[in-house]
C-alpha cells in the first residue's frame, strides 16, 4: 500500500474515532457549555463550523431541519462519520483502493475555480448565519 | 545541467525544501537534460515560513492546507474546527515540512 493511501486511512481512521467520542461525550453531557474550538475560545465568535456538533446530535434524533438550523455541516460530517469506516473496510477486506480514488477525484473538482469561488462564499455565508445565530 | 546553474538553483531555492533533500535535487538536477532549465527556474515554490503564518492566524479554517493544495485536508479541517483545534495545533508543527513535500513533488513532476 502507497505511503499517501496509509496516511489518509490513518487520518480518517482517527478523526472518525475522534469525532464518535466526541459527539458521544457531547450527547452524554449536553448542558457542558465547553469548547474546544479555538477560534471561539480566543475570540469568543463562532467559526464556520460551530454548531456541528449539536447539528449532528440532533440529526441522530431524526430531526433534519433542526440540523439544518445548527449548522449545515454537521450533514456533511455525519456522512462522513456514517460512511467512511464501513467504505475503509471494504477497501480493506477486497484489497482495493476505491476511497483514495475517490477522495482524489472530490479533491480535483473542488479545486475547479467555478466549484470553489461558490463554496468559499456559501462557507462565508455560513459563517455570517453563524454570527446571527449567536452560536 | 552544468553543476554552477544547479548551484544557483540551489542557493535560491534550498530554503523551500527539506535540507536532507537538498543533496538528492542536485544530483537529479544534474543529470536532468538542459533544455528543463527554463521550466524548473520559472517554478514557483510555496514559502514554508508564510504558509506557517497562515496556520498560526488561520489553520482552524483549514487555509494552511488549502495553499498547499491539500485540498482534502482543508476541508476536514474546516468542517471539524480544526479537528477539534487539536489538528490545529500540530499542523502548527507540521505545516512547515508539508509544504517543503509539496514543493518536492513540484519539482519532482518536471525532473522527472
Amino acid at each position: 500500500m502507497p505511503r499517501s493511501q496509509k496516511v489518509l486511512y490513518a487520518i480518517l481512521l482517527t478523526g472518525c474515532l475522534a469525532g464518535y467520542l466526541w459527539v458521544w461525550w457531547s450527547a452524554e453531557s449536553p448542558n457542558s457549555e465547553s469548547t474546544v474550538c479555538l477560534i471561539k475560545n480566543v475570540t469568543g465568535l463562532p467559526c464556520p463550523s460551530c454548531g456541528s456538533t449539536r447539528a449532528v446530535l440532533s440529526l441522530a434524533h431524526g430531526d433534519l431541519v433542526g440540523a439544518l438550523q445548527w449548522n449545515p455541516f454537521g450533514l456533511i460530517i455525519a456522512a462522513v462519520l456514517l460512511v467512511a469506516p464501513w467504505w475503509m473496510g471494504y477497501d480493506l477486506l477486497t484489497n482495493r483502493k476505491t476511497l483514495p480514488v475517490f477522495v482524489a477525484k472530490v479533491e480535483h473538482f473542488v479545486q475547479k475555480k467555478w466549484i470553489a469561488a461558490p463554496a468559499i462564499v456559501l462557507v462565508l455565508a455560513n459563517w455570517i448565519w453563524n454570527f446571527s445565530k449567536g452560536l | 545541467m552544468e553543476a554552477s546553474k544547479v548551484d544557483m538553483f540551489i542557493l535560491a531555492n534550498g530554503k523551500f525544501f527539506e535540507s536532507h533533500h537538498v543533496g538528492m535535487i542536485r544530483d537529479r538536477l544534474i543529470s536532468t537534460d538542459d533544455s528543463k532549465w527554463v521550466t524548473v527556474q520559472t517554478l514557483q515554490f510555496k514559502d514554508p515560513t508564510f504558509i506557517l503564518i497562515v496556520s498560526l492566524l488561520a489553520g482552524t479554517l483549514g487555509v494552511d492546507r488549502f495553499l498547499i493544495g491539500d485540498t482534502g485536508l482543508g476541508i476536514g479541517k474546516l468542517l471539524t474546527c480544526g479537528g477539534l483545534g487539536i489538528w490545529a495545533i500540530i499542523d502548527w508543527f507540521m505545516i512547515m515540512g508539508a509544504t517543503r513535500e509539496k514543493n518536492l513533488d513540484k519539482l519532482r513532476l518536471v525532473i522527472s
